[in-house]
Parts: structure tokens; sequence; C-alpha cells
């Protein structure tokens, strides 16, 4: 029984080892696809905004040598 | 996680309206005066007569191949002071390529229509114009990096690096979206070998 016990335990352990691992992966894929991602159709939209912006002239290539 | 896969791209985006910007863009004087961020505000500056002159020629090694937008309202942010910080450098490795800076009221304006970005900026989204004038903006068109989202100044300088070196080794790729999406699944097995290794390093420090 305590062999059992032994095994079950390690198997538990194991277990919650591996979910950890599968976590933590899933948890810092999402962020790296929140950081850095394509844009496709789902944005189209802000796509299209920035465009019209530049066709109407109210977006110019940035001149300046700094930001601030 | 890859977004869905390439739809039919039919909204194309017009090749007379794509090509005339991507030509006056290609270059921009790099000995221009520093600007304030105030001054950014309210900027609208014509192209140069220096531009006209160095205006590369279709398919020419200085051909434009990005547009560049940074989105920044302006947060107190750690992304925000190293963007700042070396906007500079950025600008000269890019110079092939037109950046689009827009100002803080745009920047507002922008995200007061897109509420889901507020607090990620600032967002360098960069447009891919080969890609556009294949298939508009309804299949994949660019790529953008969410700096905002980046905690460290550490982690923020990394993102711009990676940023940069994206765009100089892939300014010539003719498949972008395959290699960005090969860079994400790089980017997620480094992380996962990080965590197992991080995971028995720990286990054998104990």
């Amino acid at each position: 029984m305590p062999e059992r016990f032994g095994d079950i335990l390690t198997l538990l352990m194991g277990a919650l080892a591996v979910g950890y691992v599968v976590y933590e992966i899933e948890r810092r894929r999402r962020k790296l696809h929140d950081i850095w991602d394509v844009l496709d159709e789902e944005d189209a939209l802000l796509t299209a905004q920035l465009e019209d912006m530049v066709e109407r002239g109210e977006l110019q290539p940035y001149t300046g040598a700094t930001l601030a | 996680m890859p977004r869905a896969p390439r739809g039919s791209g039919s909204s194309q985006r017009p090749r007379a309206e794509a090509v005339p910007p991507r030509a006056t863009a290609g270059s921009r004087p790099t000995e221009a005066p520093a600007r304030t961020l105030d001054a950014r505000r309210t900027q609208v500056v014509a192209p140069s007569v220096s531009q006209e002159s160095t205006v590369p020629k279709e398919g020419g090694a200085t051909a434009p191949r990005f547009r560049i937008f940074i989105v920044d309202a302006g947060w107190n942010s750690v992304a925000h002071k190293v963007l700042v910080e070396n906007f500079a450098l950025i600008r000269d490795l890019q110079k092939d390529d037109p950046i689009y800076v827009l100002s803080r009221e745009q920047s507002i304006a922008f995200q007061r229509r897109h509420g889901t970005r507020i607090g990620r900026d600032p967002i360098i989204a960069v447009h891919d114009l080969a890609a556009m004038d294949e298939s508009g903006t309804t299949d994949f068109h660019g790529f953008r990096l969410s700096l905002g989202l980046l905690r460290t100044p550490q982690q923020a300088l990394q993102g711009l690096q990676a940023f940069a070196r994206f765009l100089v080794t892939h300014r010539r790729s003719t498949d972008l979206e395959a290699e960005i999406r090969a860079d994400l699944r790089r980017e997620g097995l480094a992380g996962a070998i990080e965590i197992i290794l991080h995971h028995e390093a720990r286990e054998m420090g104990e």
C-alpha cells in the first residue's frame, strides 16, 4: 500500500510538473504574440486608417532627428 | 499563435494609390534638426528637394519596402523612454523606409477608436508594401511590435533591437509572413527550452 501510494504521488507530481511547463510555455507564447504579431485581415481597418492618413497628407515621413 | 491563414485577398490595395507615396517616401534628409515632442504634434513636413533627387528607381537598392508607423500616446513608461532615447539610431538603420510618427493627439485619437490598443503603445506597425500591393490588407500585410507591453528597459531595448535587426535582414524577403511565423516559432521553442532548463537548474540547485 505505501509503495502504491508513493507511485501515485510520483505520478501526480510528475503530471503537475509537466502541466506547469505546458502552462508556462503557453503563457509565454501568448505574451510573445501579444508583443509581436502579424497584421492580417483583423487589422485591415487600422491599416487602412493609417494609410489614409498618409494619402491625405496628414502623416509625412518623419524628418526629425529625435522624438523628444 | 499565428492567426488565421491567408484569406482571399479580395480588397487589394490599389497600386495607383500605393506607388506615389512609396516613390516620395524612400529617402529622408538625415541632417534634419532635432525636434521636440511638441514640435512633432503639429509637424507636417513636405518632401524636401533632396528627396526628389534621391528617389530610388523601382526595384532599386533603396526602394522602400516598408512603411513604419509609430503610435505613442506618451505614457510615462519605460518603453516610451527607450524608444525616445533610441529613435535616432532606429531611424538611421531604417533609412530606406519612411517612418511616420503619429502626434500625441493623433495617437490618442487612434487609440480611442481602437480601445484594445491602449496601454500597448508605443506601437510600431510595419506595413509591408510588397504584400499590400499583392493582396491589399485582407491577408498578411505587415507586423507590429507592441513595445509598451515590455516592462523593463532591457526588455524594451532588446525588443527594439530585434525589430531593427528583423527589418534590415528581411527587407528583401519574398515571403515575409513565413519568415515572421518561423521566427515566432523559433522564439517560442527557445522559450520552452529556457523554461525547461530553468526548471532543471532549479532542481539541481536544491
